[in-house]
């Protein structure tokens, strides 16, 4: 009898009666989930992607704004063959002092390799961001489609293994030999096919969760395809998606650093890393100030793109956000 | 199952018919033709209608169009009618020479019967008119032509390439009045000491042989034509191209088949077993050689492109399996501990640089730090040049292994089956090397094959770093000189590399998991 009084006693200091609310026991209450918000708090978590973040913008501010002030021009000293190929300390000598603008010597045409390598990242941003989000959108919708429609799959899986069989730098190659080696026609020759891959990966992501019973069970309701991709499907998908997009933005970079170094790149006239790297390869142990700067400025810039896309993509995986 | 083989085979057929007719339409007919002379000398040597007419040679040569030279044609008119000495015929030379003539010409008998027999075939006329100085006189390469044309298309241009891929040699393909004796049988090599299948007729006298060279036995009955080179290699077949021995010769005290038995020893480089027909060899040769087989190759010591290519790739292959694996297992292992982290970053760094910085790199600190050649052909011993083009080509095998095989080795970490072998008490060691690891596997067999088969292929970036005489810039230099036929060999290859190793790698999964079933009829397929 003791025994239980303190029991008693205790929950009465433990606990407190509530009224009986009628009104707010017919509504069904849970924590407000936002997902954007979810995403963004378990990636700032991380101090690492503070830090690639900053680098990021750091160099997007140096590579879009620098030009502007300091515009790059290849041909300025094309007319002195003296000042072909300086080190750094002889070209700072030679320009009257310390300057920014040799800080990384001059190039094979009396270029500023700095300027250069500045000018250069902008163009490769530019080419990475526009060729992903062209493949990447149309990858995906077609993808989806591809997925969806039984009909659109074996018409699009003939036409997949014939296009992905014939070699891609043939392709690439003959598209710059007819439309020219432009930015925009280079553009135009990675992104003719360059959205199949992307589609087919998304056909078999979208097949897994087309059979799923939510969406037979929109299906039943009679929801339009259209409805069911964009509602049902693609969300589901977020994750992959930005992991897709991890691994293909800074491909691209890679894609035409390599594309240059065995000639068929773009034009003489617009400068790109991998212009300046293929310029710089040959002479790559006499002259290393040529070749080694592009190098580590393209290779920093695939690494923070992918780094931050990588955790990105975990970020945006619901099953993080607990 | 043999169904569904023989089903995926004809459509392997199909898609790679279909692969070379989309390469022949982008390369014959998507690309200006014109720029197949940007490198060539005898095309700059030429001038005015030469030009032109060495310009329908080449197309000719190079499968864009069929062309008749009326010149041709009136010599096969006239020799037919007078045998050898149609030269001397009055009418023949005016009817060489009514082109030059540009007004009077189409009154000529014999243009007439030309023009006539090229309409009837459907060939375009295409009248080169003579190019004169002021004065009257032809300029130099200004003489006229009278050619007829006719387009290729596609699908002619595809069956004659089809037509001539396989070659199969007979009794009856010397082309040789004198020879009489024509035959296939069994020899006694005196070469090997072995027997040998050999051929009187047939383009190879050995047909097939054993020799101390790998694989040892050899044969010459059936080759594969992919084409032949134009540019890059000038007129060599695309097949010797990439199997012809490089490297320097190697000389052995020999005997010359003739003076067989006799004690006239030689030291010389000639392979024996290579000798093909030539309908008129020379004196000396008839000396040392009892028949017409007296075209020869020299022994080589060094590898072909394809062998180097080969072996280049395949070890890489083998370090990455024997490397990556086993960093897998361990990062899965010991997963969030420092070497998980160091393992993450490696992988991060090879999967995001730019594969040509990274092997930049590899090549610079090789040569500097560790002295190793940095050119493949200035290595001594020879060993020493395949070491940095190895590891430089095996480093994104082992990254990409390592971050599969620990990304399924964690996916598996939590399975009953992992639980049960736990609660049996056998030690994590045996848990994770023989039971996770061989169900992690299963999403790695798949690629084996194509691996495998893509060391064929070569590496472009690599060869040109180190000047690896390999396959693997074939087509990057024949896209660059135009070398249409190079191109279209190459994908005949690539293609055809790509879809067997699919096949095998579906094959090869089927074996490894016995749950899987290629066909639907049966357990596992849906």
């Amino acid at each position: 009898m003791n025994e239980q009084n303190k029991t008693l006693c205790n929950e009465e200091e433990l606990f407190r009666f509530v009224d009986n609310d009628q009104f707010t026991s017919e509504k069904i209450t849970a924590p407000r989930y936002s997902y954007w918000k979810s995403v963004f708090r378990v990636f700032f978590r991380k101090k690492i992607n503070i830090m690639v973040i900053a680098f990021l913008v750091l160099i997007l501010l140096v590579s879009f704004i620098m030009p502007i002030y300091w515009p790059y021009d290849q041909m300025e000293n094309v007319t002195n063959s003296a000042v072909y190929n300086l080190s750094p300390k002889v070209a700072m000598q030679r320009f009257g002092g310390f300057s920014f603008k040799w800080l990384l010597g001059s190039g094979g045409l009396g270029n500023s390799i700095l300027y250069g390598i500045v000018s250069s990242s902008r163009i490769s941003l530019l080419l990475a961001v526009i060729c992903a989000a062209i493949n990447m959108t149309i990858g995906i919708l077609m993808g989806a489609l591809w997925g969806y429609s039984k009909k659109v799959d074996a018409v699009m899986l003939v036409i997949y293994n014939i296009v992905a069989n014939v070699p891609y730098i043939l392709l690439i190659s003959v598209l710059v030999y007819i439309i020219g080696s432009g930015f925009w026609s280079f553009v135009f020759a990675l992104t003719i096919t360059g959205w199949l891959p992307i589609a087919y990966f998304f056909r078999t992501q979208v097949m897994i969760i087309r059979d799923r019973e939510y969406s037979l069970a929109s299906r039943c309701l009679g929801t339009p395809v259209s409805r069911v991709i964009t509602k049902n499907i693609l969300p589901f998908l977020t994750s992959v998606i930005v992991t897709l997009l991890a691994s293909e933005l800074p491909s691209y970079i890679s894609m035409e650093v390599f594309l240059s170094f065995i000639g068929i790149g773009l034009s003489a006239n617009v400068p790109s890393l991998g212009r300046m790297i293929s310029q710089g390869q040959g002479a790559f142990l006499t002259y290393p100030w040529e070749f080694w700067p592009p190098v580590a400025v393209a290779s920093a810039i695939t690494i923070i793109l992918y780094v931050l896309g990588q955790n990105l993509a975990d970020a945006s995986d619901p099953r993080t956000h607990m | 199952m043999r169904k569904y083989m023989l089903k995926r085979i004809l459509f392997s057929f199909f898609s790679l018919f279909v692969v070379v007719m989309t390469v022949m339409l982008l390369v014959f007919s998507l690309m200006d033709r014109s720029m197949i002379f940007q490198t060539d000398d005898t095309w700059n040597k030429r001038n005015l209608n030469e030009r032109t007419l060495y310009e329908y040679m080449q197309y000719q040569r190079y499968g864009y169009l069929n062309y008749q030279d009326y010149t041709d044609f009136v010599r096969a008119k006239y020799t037919e009618q007078y045998g050898e000495t149609y030269n001397s015929q009055p009418q023949f030379t005016a009817d060489i020479a009514a082109i030059q003539n540009e007004n009077t010409y189409l009154e000529n008998a014999t243009v007439q019967e030309f023009i006539a027999k090229c309409k009837a075939e459907g060939y375009e006329m295409r009248y080169l008119q003579p190019v004169r100085f002021k004065s009257g006189k032809v300029k130099p390469g200004g003489t006229g032509f009278l050619l007829a044309t006719r387009e290729k298309s596609v699908v002619l241009r595809l069956l004659d390439y089809l037509k001539g891929f396989f070659h199969v040699e007979t009794t009856r393909d010397v082309k040789d009045a004198n020879l009489t004796e024509r035959y296939i049988r069994f020899e006694k090599d005196p070469y090997s000491k072995l027997f040998a299948i050999v051929g009187s007729g047939t383009q190879h006298k050995y047909q097939l042989y054993f020799d101390g060279r790998f694989p040892f036995i050899h044969q010459n009955w059936f080759s594969i034509n992919l084409g032949t080179s134009f540019t890059t290699y000038r007129g060599q077949e695309i097949t010797t191209v990439i199997s012809k021995p490089s490297g320097d010769m190697v000389v052995s005290r020999t005997q010359y088949p003739a003076l067989l038995g006799t004690d006239q020893y030689e030291d010389t480089a000639i392979d024996f077993h290579s000798v093909t027909y030539n309908v008129n060899p020379s004196e000396a040769d008839r000396e040392k050689f009892p028949d017409n087989y007296t075209t020869y190759m020299f022994n080589r010591a060094g590898l072909s492109r394809l062998e180097t290519s080969f072996v280049i790739g395949l070890m890489a292959v083998l370090i990455a399996y024997a490397i990556g694996l086993p960093l897998g297992i361990l990062m899965a292992r010991r997963k969030d501990t420092l070497i998980d982290h160091l393992g993450n970053a490696f992988i991060i760094f090879i999967m995001a640089v730019p594969s040509l910085a990274y092997i930049f790199m590899f090549a610079a600190a090789g040569t500097k730090i560790f002295h190793l050649p940095y050119k493949f052909a200035n290595a001594s011993p020879k060993i020493l040049g395949y070491i940095l083009p190895i590891i430089s080509l095996s480093v994104r095998d082992i990254a990409n292994l390592m971050k599969w095989m620990r990304r399924y080795m964690i996916d598996q970490m939590n399975s009953d089956y992992v639980k049960f072998a736990r609660s049996e008490g056998l030690s994590e060691k045996e848990i994770y090397n023989i039971h996770i690891s061989k169900n992690a596997l299963i999403y790695l067999v798949h690629g084996i094959p194509g691996t495998i088969l893509s060391c064929l292929v070569g590496a472009i970036i690599t060869e040109r770093v180190y000047a690896v005489p390999g396959v693997g810039n074939l087509m990057t230099t024949a896209i660059n000189t135009h070398d249409n036929s190079i191109i279209v060999a190459c994908t005949v290859f690539y293609t055809s590399l790509s879809i067997l190793s699919l096949i095998l790698g579906d094959l090869l999964l089927a074996k490894y998991d016995p749950r899987i079933s290629l066909t639907s009829e049966g357990g596992g397929g849906r």
